[in-house]
């Protein structure tokens, strides 16, 4: 890379650093101003809201299996169902991950081999 | 504020290692292809893990070595990228209320990726005060390792691993939907929320579908908060949170 790519790519990494940070120290410096308050109730309603809305986001983003087939939307399909399953029986974070992952492998073998 | 009058938690870090551990099946496999397409692109190995370690963000950093190989003006390049990671401002303020005073935050928030966001939002509230600091470094330290070790992977070896075990780099990435809805169902507490996350995660699937991946996030995160504001249902009781490791 030159030394113009070099400092392009400072500036990018610069930026995403802030973009992750400056958000930070102005709602730390909203709760430190709102002291008495219970932190949570110091949020802004609508960003309670939109928090878990960026999970869900994030989620249906990364639906889409690597290959779009029949077999690999089935795979999640199924997939989804048994993560469900595994942490309803669990409530844990990594056993319906395992069983998850698992079951997709299998799903999309089983389902290339037949369709 | 939490207070942070509790002793510190050694294991702490250990635990956010152990529970960022399904951050991995998605992260290497993404890694290992920006490795590979940053080398295809003309990047150097050493100008490649520098871009994974210094920006670490995934869809931008594919946009930037891209827009670079293709010729495009630099400053359109750099603009772009931030504009792209723009959906992070409202990640550090979503957990402000669960980091205790440390002068590690700061430092901390390179980290704060979209995956990492969703899991510290979800398991942050669960912990102890003393143990969050040290429970988000393991964490963070092990997505952002791994994310420089997949780009290291993919641009030394990344075209024979492709072609070594092609079904490997399909199925494990679906450990990141896996643990997404793990870490969305407790919060369908009532039919509102319910109805307002199904239309957030549908509103994304249709952007990725369309090639609006990137965009898709924001969109349709604010499509489920206005349908959440918008919408008024009977409150039931769907599912209770649960006990987490």
């Amino acid at each position: 890379m030159s030394l113009e790519l070099w400092l392009g790519m400072a500036v990018a990494a610069l930026g995403t650093y802030l973009i992750r940070l400056l958000p930070l120290l102005w709602m730390q410096r909203r709760l430190k101003r709102r002291d008495g308050d219970a932190a949570v109730d110091a949020l802004p309603k609508w960003l309670v809201v939109l928090g878990p809305m960026m999970i869900a986001a994030v989620l249906g983003v990364s639906l889409m299996p690597r290959t779009p087939d029949p077999a690999g939307w089935l795979a999640t399909i199924v997939g989804l169902g048994v993560t469900l399953v595994v942490w309803r029986k669990t409530r844990s974070l990594g056993w319906p991950v395992i069983g998850g992952v698992l079951t997709f492998g299998i799903v999309v073998i089983v389902a290339r081999v037949v369709i | 504020m939490a207070d942070t009058d509790m002793p510190p938690s050694p294991n702490a870090w250990l635990i956010g290692v152990r529970e960022a551990v399904p951050l991995l099946g998605g992260y290497i496999p993404v890694a290992v292809s920006f490795g590979l397409i940053s080398t295809q692109a003309g990047f150097s190995t050493v100008e490649t893990l520098a871009i994974s370690a210094l920006i670490y963000a995934g869809a931008s950093q594919f946009l930037f070595v891209g827009m670079i190989a293709s010729g495009s003006p630099l400053w359109l390049t750099v603009a772009l990228t931030l504009l792209i990671n723009v959906r992070h401002v409202v990640y550090a303020p979503n957990l402000a209320p669960w980091l205790p005073k440390s002068r590690w935050w700061p430092w901390l928030m390179h980290g704060l990726t979209d995956q990492v966001f969703a899991l510290a939002h979800s398991r942050l509230p669960q912990l102890p005060a003393a143990s969050r600091v040290g429970w988000f470094f393991g964490a963070a330290l092990l997505a952002w390792l791994s994310w420089i070790a997949g780009s290291l992977l993919g641009a030394v070896a990344g075209e024979w691993l492709t072609r070594r075990w092609p079904l490997l780099s399909e199925v494990m990435p679906f450990a990141l939907p896996a643990l997404f809805l793990v870490l969305l169902v407790p919060r369908i507490t009532c039919r509102r929320w319910a109805l307002a996350l199904g239309i957030s995660i549908v509103a994304a699937l249709l952007c990725t579908l369309t090639g609006l991946t990137n965009i898709g996030i924001p969109l349709a995160a604010a499509c489920g908060a206005l349908c959440f504001y918008l919408v008024r249902l009977p409150e039931t009781a769907a599912t209770g949170g649960g006990k987490r490791r």
